[in-house]
């Protein structure tokens, strides 16, 4: 063997993680190779991908266009616009949240940036979502609803709701590292959000009124990105942009702000995962 | 063993450290784990027990001790992994450092060849090199077929090498091994041995953990001996050696 001396010696990369490109390859691959982990697990592989979504419209469309026939007009895709963007979040945020945990085995071995982790599942996360956005949109085009230019404000609704996918997601990973009993508790707050974020219901018609209707757009940011996203695929209508741009820019402010923390608590975390 | 037989033995190093300086500089490390709430503050382990040693540039430092005395845990705060209870370690500023073991934090679902290249990114390596190198992995761990197969359909002999491999490639300044030359099957225990006495006869800094005393003595300068996470000797390896030999026989 005669590559035992192959290059030169390179820093490591918890020495400068944050100064090239290898932070997103890394973050990549992870991502890239936890899905085909998954698929590899099961019989038809990565074409669950792209069948759950379509199992679950339909299971959608009989409950409540069949069996329920709730009367007003286009509800399942009210429902799906909302159920979508919510499956994004609640899946993605549950599965950063045990990010660190469940790589223990890399992090007794590797000094590495733990926030890889997290970062990873948020990507996987993207990866295996936007073949449901594509399936949501070619419904309302089935259903009628013409693609309108107003259908681009969706770029930054998602941006959005990715930077506050990765903001719980984030904070969670740390919570659930330091207490896992969290984890239970998160799966309840997910529960709650399914009830307060405007799925099943228009979050600005809620039961209190408008005044009601307003605090929960303005307090659940999930619930404000839903009506965004109804409003855009739906009516074809502007949103209330001053809104967004907050919300994007506070979250953007948060997102650096755990950055530092896991900076900061990095071996820390690795010391609780090992402990 | 008591303290004033541990500085006798480690006396003909301090002299010569002088001349060549420390790459890592270990001052009474402590470390301990606890459990996570006051309610289970009673469930708690100290790893590590004032462990103060220093390893000099190109040595090749050994660690000793029975399962549970604190090797792999001292190996971890080398690699920068944990940080100590207590104490410090000062390493020279700049210093490249790696885990060398036997399973590289594998994922089990995924070939040889994926897991490797993983791993190879998470050392630092950028795409372009991981690519290239692959194929030198594959021909070292001789997995065959193996090698694009998952990882849960290997022997543990089998992860060995893949680990080993894997892991061989990695040029730093500070080797840290833990265990690995201890499973594998025999042909390729002497290859393995062999490329690392090669690379044991460079420039390469070592701290090699191992239960084989035989290979301590053979392959390092000097050993510390550990005993429920405290040093019981340091020295070199023969005498060490040695010591723990007539303890474990008496």
């Amino acid at each position: 063997m005669n590559t035992l001396s192959p290059r030169e010696p390179i820093a490591p990369f918890s020495l400068s993680p944050w100064t090239s490109g290898r932070v997103l390859v890394l973050v990549n691959t992870l991502a890239r190779f936890s899905l085909k982990a998954e698929a590899s697990r099961l019989y038809l592989s990565y074409v669950w991908y792209l069948v759950e979504p379509i199992l679950y419209v339909l299971v959608f469309y009989v409950v409540f266009d069949l069996f329920l026939d709730s009367g007003r007009e286009n509800f399942l895709l009210f429902l799906l616009c909302g159920k979508v963007p919510f499956l994004w979040f609640a899946r993605s945020v549950t599965l950063m949240s045990e990010s660190i945990v469940s790589n223990r085995g890399l992090i007794e071995q590797m000094d590495i940036p733990k926030i890889l982790f997290p970062l990873a599942s948020l990507l996987e996360g993207v990866y295996r979502q936007w073949p449901v956005f594509l399936l949501l949109l070619l419904i309302a085009f089935a259903q009628g609803f013409l693609p309108s230019p107003a259908w681009l404000w969706l770029l930054p609704i998602l941006l959005v709701q990715l930077l506050l996918i990765a903001c719980c997601g984030l904070l969670a990973g740390v919570i659930v590292t330091y207490v896992p009993d969290m984890r239970i508790l998160i799966s309840l707050g997910m529960t709650f959000l399914l009830f307060t974020s405007g799925i099943f219901y228009d979050a600005g018609e809620v039961g209190g009124g408008p005044f009601a209707g307003s605090l929960l757009l303005i307090f659940n940011p999930l619930a404000f990105l839903i009506t965004c996203s109804r409003e855009v695929i739906m009516s074809g209508a502007g949103i209330d942009w001053v809104h967004l741009l907050l919300l994007g820019v506070c979250l953007a402010a948060v997102l650096v702000f755990l950055a530092f923390l896991y900076r900061l608590l990095d071996r820390h975390l690795a010391a609780e995962v090992l402990a | 063993m008591s303290p004033g037989r541990v500085k006798a033995l480690d006396q003909g190093w301090q002299s010569s450290c002088e001349a060549s300086p420390g790459v890592v500089d270990a001052r009474g490390l402590f470390l301990e784990f606890r459990g996570r709430f006051p309610l289970m503050a009673g469930h708690h382990n100290i790893a590590l027990r004032d462990v103060s040693f220093a390893v000099r540039a190109g040595e090749t430092f050994g660690v000793l001790g029975l399962n549970g005395s604190g090797k792999s845990s001292l190996l971890r705060i080398l690699a920068g992994i944990i940080e100590p209870t207590r104490g410090s370690l000062v390493c020279r500023e700049g210093l490249h450092r790696a885990l060398l073991s036997l399973d590289l934090g594998f994922r089990h679902e995924l070939s040889g060849r994926d897991n490797a290249y993983l791993s190879l990114l998470l050392q630092g390596w950028s795409r372009r090199e991981a690519f290239r190198c692959l194929p030198h992995i594959e021909a070292f761990a001789g997995l065959g077929r193996f090698f694009e197969q998952p990882v849960h359909n290997y022997s543990s002999g089998m992860r060995a090498r893949l680990g080993f491999s894997t892991a061989l490639y990695n040029q730093v300044d500070l080797l840290l091994i833990d265990e690995i030359l201890s499973t594998g099957d025999i042909s390729f225990r002497q290859r393995a041995e062999k490329a690392l006495e090669t690379r044991l006869r460079g420039e390469q800094t070592v701290v090699l953990v191992s239960h084989n005393e035989s290979q301590l003595e053979t392959l390092c300068d000097r050993v510390m001996w550990l005993d429920k996470g405290q040093v019981q000797a340091l020295g070199p390896s023969a005498e060490v050696v040695a010591a723990y030999r007539e303890q474990a026989g008496s």
